[in-house]
């Protein structure tokens, strides 16, 4: 457990700041938006509909009176909640069959892969729309039709960085020194991939993010009165001319989230890269090199009184 | 003296990247290891000589041969009767740091070596990882240490630690001081020669440090593009080579002593090892052999010699001509 | 003689600032090397041999900032300090650089004998087509066989050795006055390693270079080596002609490093000679001699004040341990 926990971490310390913040963000309302939001998201008020911005509602109403900014934080716990679902089930059925894939090789992996190869083929949301046509509407059914649509990604990945981790040494010294198959693969394969799948898996969290808010839009994802932001925008798009801000709140809201994850996802495709030292700890190293400076200076005296 | 090791007639191959073509990494070969003897395996870079000894650990599967550990031939086992019984041949990786967990302390990967072996009660772990860390030369605070907290000379003690937690007959050392600093390798290189006298350990030392197998083997196997060309005493072999391979190897390790150095000036083996996919016909020296003759291009040569040395070439040439190969008067077109 | 010095380094002190603090891998190191002439600078990992020639030219990795004091003149220009614009033409004009690694420095998407062209357009102000000629031309010259049809090769193609030629000639493709190679043939075969290393003997003599070899062997340093550097935890503790530093060591160092090759005379089966202790960790200078905690010989003096390098009476060496000159002094 510490060993994935401390990959997380040092990833985490790489991110660029704004996208920690958005993410945060995020999920920080997600997690305590109901006891800080001033309204019942779902409470109409047909007497104050369309309001601009105000006192009592500070971003305004919709066109059924409910308070914009009550709902706009709600709709962040809908998307957080539907996200950590889906990534966290892409996550467990990419990690199991992509180290199983890459542990047993062969056969095995060849089967797998080729099944892999052929969802990654198919649009993600032709692959979700094709399940809820089957299936119907409903919030398992996206759910479900997401996680189809997104798994063969994650097992891919999981897969290289099992056969990565398989090739070290480390892990060949394991088997030299006759550790079973099970030993190998639940206590060093199974820990050392899952570290640094959930890192790259999370960063496309910003797709998921995307694909329920467009699901939610076309009337097949998350369903009313449950507020989302894809949904907020249907239900604002006839009122664009009159009253732009309940477009346009939702629509930075679900941006915001996508850009956060996809720095975040940058970050990790880039974290090879080092960053220029800067600011205030280019400062304090050089304050130090200063003291050897004068050091040696007074050595050079000592050395020619000597 | 029945050797603790008998490798026999051993082939391993490998499906190539390029065009799924076969490759012979190693070739028939035959080695033998006696308990409390280090064999020394050089040879340069992919001539097959880390091929042999991952196969002989079974990183590498055999597609021909026999491995025979102590009485027993591994290729009659399988599962976990060969897990147990393979465990007597540990391997010692060339890189320290990739070949130990980054996740557990130098305790942990002692334990877990315990644990798996199970030869060892639990309550004896924590005093059996304390004896270990001492054999090779580790002071017992180091069981709390994670492998970045060391350096690679400690690194390499802290491997020889975890292979010797499961009790092994035989090391298998592959270019075990090569990644390390020329101050640290003799620290490392006696503690194998330590290991061998107390513990009775065969090594087979894979290097391609001449000057260090010399010193470290009593026996040394040359190797040439999956075939092993001579073997002999390190004697015979260092100051007696048949071989005109070995001669050349020989030949090109600069020496370093300046005096020596100015006098003999670069020796130089033409070209460059031939890729296994299409080994040569004949000989397989033949096309940087600075003696070669026309049969050599045609007919494999036949193992010849006596007395534990041998060596496979058509001809038996005199001393003054293989001389030749290291004075630098001899050079292939 | 020192107008004929293609590099001249006096008091070099490199600083690395890092997130973590300021280290100082290279400390008060002076040396020249003369057209023509070969110095090799001698330590293991860590001893600032790499920064020590690298760091003024600046080539670093990103993500550490590079603080140098002192002088490394390259033909009488001062390039300590300067912008990298101008270390750019610096680069392949007046000091070709060899690293250890060939893949690293070759771009592997495009063909050899464009890149070596490159250079020599870049450098030399030549046509296409000229430099073309002059690829190939130096192809032939590092030894490749069939250099026509090498020059249409990517670096991934050829073996190591072949790389390295090809590294090699890129780096004279300026026909720069001084190379700097790093660990050239460390990741070589012995009988490749002599291949490079006479190449490049025969090339010093052809282009009347001067040559930094940077390398850990002591027998690279023999046979390739006028003189030679010795450097530990960033200082030179031993500097002198190859003949003199290798066949007597001054410094209790140079001379533990001399007595750990084997040799000839060394039964199978008896004990490796080495130097007991652990190698220095990189960090802040320190007022002592680095080398006291291994040493034994030490005296009290070493462990307070770094011991100057000093030259020896009648000798081309200098050594930085009071011991070593001691000695010297009582063996004429």
């Amino acid at each position: 457990m510490k060993r994935i926990l401390f990959s997380i971490g040092e990833a985490i310390g790489r991110f660029p700041k704004s996208a920690l913040i958005g993410v945060g963000l995020v999920f920080l309302l997600g997690i305590v938006g109901p006891w800080i939001v001033p309204y019942d998201p779902s409470a109409q008020d047909l007497t104050a509909r369309l309001t601009g911005p105000s006192a009592e509602h500070w971003l305004g109403t919709d066109h059924i009176g409910r308070d914009l900014l009550s709902r706009l934080v709600a709709a962040a716990r809908t998307t957080v909640i539907a996200m950590t679902i889906v990534v966290t089930c892409k996550l467990v059925i990419g990690v199991t069959l992509g180290t199983f894939a890459g542990f047993a090789g062969g056969r095995v992996d060849e089967v797998i892969m080729r099944f892999v190869e052929v969802f990654m083929a198919l649009p993600s949301l032709i692959i979700a729309l094709a399940v809820i046509g089957i299936l119907g509407t409903g919030y398992w059914n996206m759910v479900l039709a997401l996680v189809l649509a997104f798994w063969s990604g994650s097992t891919r990945v999981a897969r290289g960085v099992a056969i990565g981790v398989l090739n070290r040494p480390h892990m060949e010294a394991l088997r030299v020194l006759g550790a079973s198959p099970l030993r190998i693969y639940f206590r060093h394969l199974l820990p050392a991939t899952l570290g640094m799948v959930l890192v790259y898996v999370s960063a496309d969290a910003g797709a998921v993010a995307l694909a329920i808010a467009t699901l939610s839009f076309l009337g097949l994802g998350i369903q009313p009165p449950t507020p989302e932001w894809g949904q907020m925008l249907v239900d604002a798009l006839p009122y664009l001319d009159s009253n732009p801000w309940l477009v346009i709140l939702p629509g930075l809201a679900l941006t915001g989230v996508v850009i956060s994850f996809n720095l975040m996802g940058e970050a990790i495709a880039l974290n090879r890269i080092p960053v220029e030292l800067r600011g205030k700890p280019l400062k304090r190293s050089h304050l130090i090199a200063a003291t050897w400076q004068t050091q040696t200076a007074d050595d050079a005296e000592k050395n020619v009184k000597a | 003296m029945t050797p603790v090791l008998n490798v026999s007639n051993l082939t391993t191959r490998f499906k190539s990247r390029e065009r799924n073509k076969w490759i012979t990494a190693v070739d028939d070969v035959s080695i033998q290891i006696g308990a409390g003897e280090i064999v020394g395996l050089v040879g340069e870079s992919g001539c097959g000589k880390s091929s042999l000894g991952r196969t002989i650990v079974g990183l590498e599967r055999q597609q021909q041969g026999h491995v025979v550990l102590d009485g027993t031939d591994l290729a009659s086992l399988s599962g976990r009767a060969l897990r147990e019984r393979r465990r007597a041949i540990q391997y010692i990786f060339q890189d320290p740091y990739a070949s130990l967990s980054e996740w557990q302390t130098v305790g942990e990967t002692l334990t877990e070596s315990f644990v798996i072996a199970q030869k060892v009660s639990p309550d004896q772990y924590d005093a059996r990882a304390t004896r270990l860390l001492d054999q090779v030369g580790l002071p017992t605070q180091m069981k709390d240490r994670f492998p970045r907290e060391l350096s690679g000379g400690q690194r390499q003690r802290v491997a020889i630690a975890r292979a010797l937690a499961v009790e092994p007959s035989v090391l298998i050392c592959d270019e075990p001081v090569s990644a390390l600093d020329l101050s640290i390798r003799a620290q490392v290189m006696n503690l194998f020669l330590d290991l061998r006298r107390d513990l009775g350990l065969g090594i087979l030392f894979i290097a391609h440090d001449l000057a260090l197998v010399r010193q470290a083997a009593t026996r040394v196997n040359v190797m040439y593009l999956g075939r092993i060309v001579e073997e002999g005493t390190s004697e015979q072999v260092h100051r007696h080579a048949r071989h005109p391979y070995t001669r050349a190897l020989l030949a090109s390790v600069p020496q370093a002593d300046p005096r020596i150095a100015a006098r003999k000036g670069f020796v130089t083996l033409a070209g460059e090892i031939p890729s296994p996919v299409n080994p040569p016909s004949g000989c397989r020296f033949h096309t940087r052999c600075p003696l070669v003759q026309d049969i050599c291009t045609r007919v494999p040569p036949p193992v010849q010699g006596e007395g534990g040395h041998r060596f496979a070439c058509h001809f038996r040439f005199a001393d003054e001509v293989l001389d030749q190969i290291h004075q630098g008067y001899v050079h292939a077109g | 003689m020192t107008t004929q010095n293609v590099v001249e380094v006096s008091d070099l002190s490199v600083d690395l600032l890092t997130k973590g603090g300021a280290l100082r891998p290279v400390d008060r190191v002076s040396f020249a090397v003369g057209r023509g002439e070969t110095l090799a600078v001698v330590g293991e990992s860590g001893s600032g041999k790499t920064v020590m020639n690298f760091a003024p030219l600046g080539l670093m990795p990103v993500g550490v900032a590079v603080q140098i004091s002192g002088s490394f003149r390259i033909g009488g220009v001062e390039i300590a300090g300067m912008a990298e614009n101008r270390l750019r033409h610096i680069r392949g004009r007046s000091v070709g650089v060899i690293f250890q690694d060939p893949m690293s420095a070759l771009n592997p998407l495009r063909r050899i004998g464009r890149q070596i062209a490159e250079v020599a357009e870049r450098q030399r102000g030549l046509t296409t087509m000229q430099a073309e000629r002059q690829a190939e031309d130096l192809l032939a010259l590092v030894g490749m066989s069939d250099p026509a049809q090498r020059m249409k090769q990517y670096p991934h193609e050829l073996s190591g050795g072949l790389r390295q030629r090809a590294m090699i000639a890129s780096a004279i493709a300026g026909e720069p006055p001084l190379l700097i190679a790093d660990e050239p043939t460390t990741a070589l075969d012995v009988t490749i390693q002599a291949q490079i290393l006479a190449l490049l003997q025969s090339l010093q003599k052809k282009l009347n270079m001067g040559i930094v070899l940077i390398t850990h062997d002591m027998g690279v340093v023999a046979s390739m080596a006028h003189r030679v550097a010795v450097m530990y935890a960033g200082r030179i503790v031993e500097f002198g002609d190859v003949a003199d530093v290798l066949v007597t060591p001054r410094h209790p160092y140079t001379l533990g490093l001399v007595n750990a090759i084997p040799r000839e005379e060394d039964l199978s089966g008896s004990p490796f000679r080495g130097i007991p202790g652990l190698p220095p960790t990189m960090g802040a200078p320190v007022e002592a001699c680095a080398f006291a905690p291994r040493c034994d010989v030490v005296m009290p003096v070493c462990r307070t004040r770094r011991p100057p390098l000093q030259a020896l009476p009648q000798s081309s060496v200098l050594v930085a341990c009071p011991v070593g000159i001691a000695q010297a002094g009582q063996r004429p």
